[in-house]
């Protein structure tokens, strides 16, 4: 197994009056609530925690959200070109630059080609179908998002591997007269691709492409019900078993001493579910095309009524799932591990038996109010006393 | 009607109207249609993707939606017609009326989206998807605490409907957001009588955009109709259709 490290480069420091009384602390919090000074010393801080992982061989990873406390990370590009001269040896995973809101998939692709080359062919590119208050932020119609997700995705792919000479993209949802970019990447054809996605549909499709499928603090029932959709797709296409390197899990991690310090600054990342998911319904539960029309039954009225229910949740309903969870229900669902050195590796365990296996765990590790010390204390930890032993694990071929 | 099985409410007798509908398709019970039927023949299809009526693959822009309703005119047994829309319907009637003004005997545009009229840092139409739903409600009535629906009260199918029309609007409207920034430049194509009728409560798009509307339009009248949001066809159902009648009486 391979271990990731993620931080959101979360701004918890908005008091809390503030956070209350807004109906959404993503997309339309004022930005005079964001100081650039505490904002740099955060990127400072979180950077070198990137840095860190490098010496101690634990890829990185660098998501992108915009407008919120719960992220920084509006421009992801920008950090997985820093990661990427920066860092000297460990895989960069960006998961991702929100490829469906961007209009220009073919500069996306300039920015990954560049950050693949600046870093030697260390870059892995993610695809994130982002949430409902995105959509605001970046102006994209929420209704043909996953259309956009899968053509943007083609055109980045095609860019990448597209040696030939310009071509041209005449698509739904992109068109482009003169594609031909450079450099081109140093992986080859393209960097190693993944997909973030809970819902089977998708799922399904990212199975069939062959992409790494990554579920994010979804639990065991939801990671188990995507990986076997993901399966089930290649399996009806007739394409080849793929190995447990093809799927990965993101969850709170975090690894103290001792037990009672693991969880006590673990659950500080609990910030990020219990503050930093607030969403005003305009961006989720009304959002158009957040779920299907079907659904509207159990998600429009203030209660839904007994014995309502598809058994799959959205994203936003998952988001509702989290915000009230305590540290127990955290660690028994999987969204939190956390402990000494032991009590981490037996918790990442018995989740990868309770989903079928997975070959990367990428650990978001740093949240809320959780120090820069603690951080760093904890990828030292994780990466000295929990990899070795999940590099033990390898990939094996799952039915 | 085209290759897509649409859904129409008929009523009443008389000359001919066709009723382009809002944000939400036209509620069969409605009382304005009880009065207007008995002055008009009420011909109300609900737009590809509303109500019951499908909307095909790739069927997604007001380009499909202004071209199947030419068909639909032009299938459409009477000689001339009036053309009402409401809100996003007026938004249509205004754009069949600059392209299909020979099938036409009037035109009628009841608090109607479709044109930028403010610059371009005002919002002139209230931003649906992107406004808490509270306040969506607050501002479309003169009167919410009578008139915002109930959504817990609302039955399973309704809801449903609901929620697809509400889908069907955000494809068709996104971007630019409800309106059409050649549409101004053509109005004056509109040479049929033309009726810009406005709740003075109206606060999804104000009576003052109603009132610049009317103003591209050659001949046009406008008409407040008082203690009225947004729907005056529903606040005020009197009112309105006495307005109206008024009007098809010229």
């Amino acid at each position: 197994m391979d271990a990731w490290w993620q931080c959101e480069v979360p701004y918890p420091f908005v008091p809390q009056e503030v956070l209350n009384a807004a109906d959404s602390v993503r997309a339309s919090l004022p930005s005079r609530y964001c100081d650039p000074k505490v904002a740099a010393d955060l990127f400072e801080e979180v950077i070198d925690e990137f840095l860190l992982c490098d010496d101690l061989g634990l890829n990185v990873l660098a998501v992108e959200h915009h407008a919120g406390i719960n992220s920084l990370l509006g421009a992801n590009p920008l950090l997985v070109g820093i990661l990427a001269r920066q860092t000297r040896q460990v895989r960069i995973l960006s998961l991702g630059t929100l490829i469906s809101l961007r209009k220009d998939p073919v500069r996306v692709a300039e920015e990954y080609a560049t950050a693949d080359v600046i870093s030697r062919g260390r870059l892995e590119i993610g695809f994130v179908k982002s949430g409902g208050t995105e959509m605001a932020s970046n102006n994209a119609n929420p209704v043909n998002n996953i259309e956009r997700y899968w053509e943007a995705i083609d055109l980045v792919k095609k860019a990448l591997s597209h040696q030939d000479g310009p071509f041209r993209w005449e698509g739904k949802h992109f068109t482009h007269r003169h594609v031909n970019i450079w450099p081109r990447p140093w992986q080859k054809p393209h960097p190693r691709m993944w997909s973030a996605t809970g819902d089977p549909e998708t799922a399904a499709e990212v199975g069939r492409r062959g992409m790494v499928h990554v579920l994010v603090l979804r639990g065991p029932e939801g990671t188990k019900r995507a990986y076997a959709a993901h399966r089930k797709a290649r399996a009806e296409a007739g394409l080849p078993k793929v190995t447990t390197d093809n799927f990965a899990y993101a969850a709170l991690g975090y690894v103290g001493d001792t037990d009672e310090e693991g969880l006590r600054v673990g659950s500080k990342l609990l910030w990020f579910l219990h503050t930093s998911l607030k969403s005003a319904p305009q961006y989720s539960r009304f959002l158009p095309g957040s779920a299907p029309p079907e659904a509207a039954p159990q998600i429009y009225r203030s209660a839904p009524r007994p014995g309502a229910g598809t058994g799959v949740m959205s994203a936003g309903q998952n988001a509702a799932r989290l915000t009230s969870i305590s540290t127990e229900q955290a660690m028994a669902q999987g969204i939190l591990f956390a402990g000494n050195p032991d009590s981490v590796y037996k918790q990442v365990m018995e989740f990868y038996d309770k989903v079928g296996g997975f070959g990367h765990l990428s650990l978001v590790g740093r949240s809320g109010f959780m120090t820069h010390a603690e951080s760093e204390k904890g990828i030292r930890l994780f990466s000295k006393e929990v990899l070795p032993r999940l590099r033990e694990i390898k990939p094996v071929t799952v039915d | 009607m085209s290759g897509i099985d649409l859904e129409v409410v008929r009523r009443g007798a008389g000359r001919p109207v066709v009723l382009l509908h809002g944000m939400q398709n036209v509620d069969p019970r409605a009382p304005f249609l009880d009065m207007l039927e008995e002055h008009a023949e009420i011909i109300a299809p609900s737009h590809p993707g509303f109500g019951r009526s499908a909307r095909p693959a790739g069927f997604e822009t007001i380009y499909d939606l202004l071209h199947f309703y030419l068909d639909f005119l032009e299938e459409l047994p009477h000689d001339k017609i009036t053309l009402m829309g409401l809100s996003f319907g007026g938004w249509l009637a205004a754009e069949l009326a600059v392209t299909c003004r020979h099938r036409l005997a009037g035109l009628v545009l009841v608090d109607a989206f479709g044109i930028k009229v403010s610059d371009r840092e005002t919002q002139d139409i209230l931003d649906v998807f992107n406004t808490a739903p509270a306040e969506v409600q607050r501002r479309s009535w003169h009167d919410p605490a009578t008139w915002a629906p109930d959504l817990d009260a609302r039955s399973d199918e309704e809801l449903v409907i609901r929620a697809r029309n509400w889908e069907s609007l955000c494809l068709y409207g996104w971007n630019p957001y409800m309106y059409n920034p050649q549409l101004k430049r053509w109005l004056s194509r509109i040479t049929v009588p033309t009726l810009v009728v406005w709740g003075a409560s109206d606060g999804i798009v104000k009576p003052s955009y109603g009132r610049a509307y009317a103003g591209l339009i050659p001949g046009s009248r406008f008409e407040l109709i008082e203690r009225a949001g947004h729907h005056p066809e529903i606040e005020q159902a009197r009112a309105f259709v006495d307005t109206v009648v008024k009007f098809l009486n010229r």
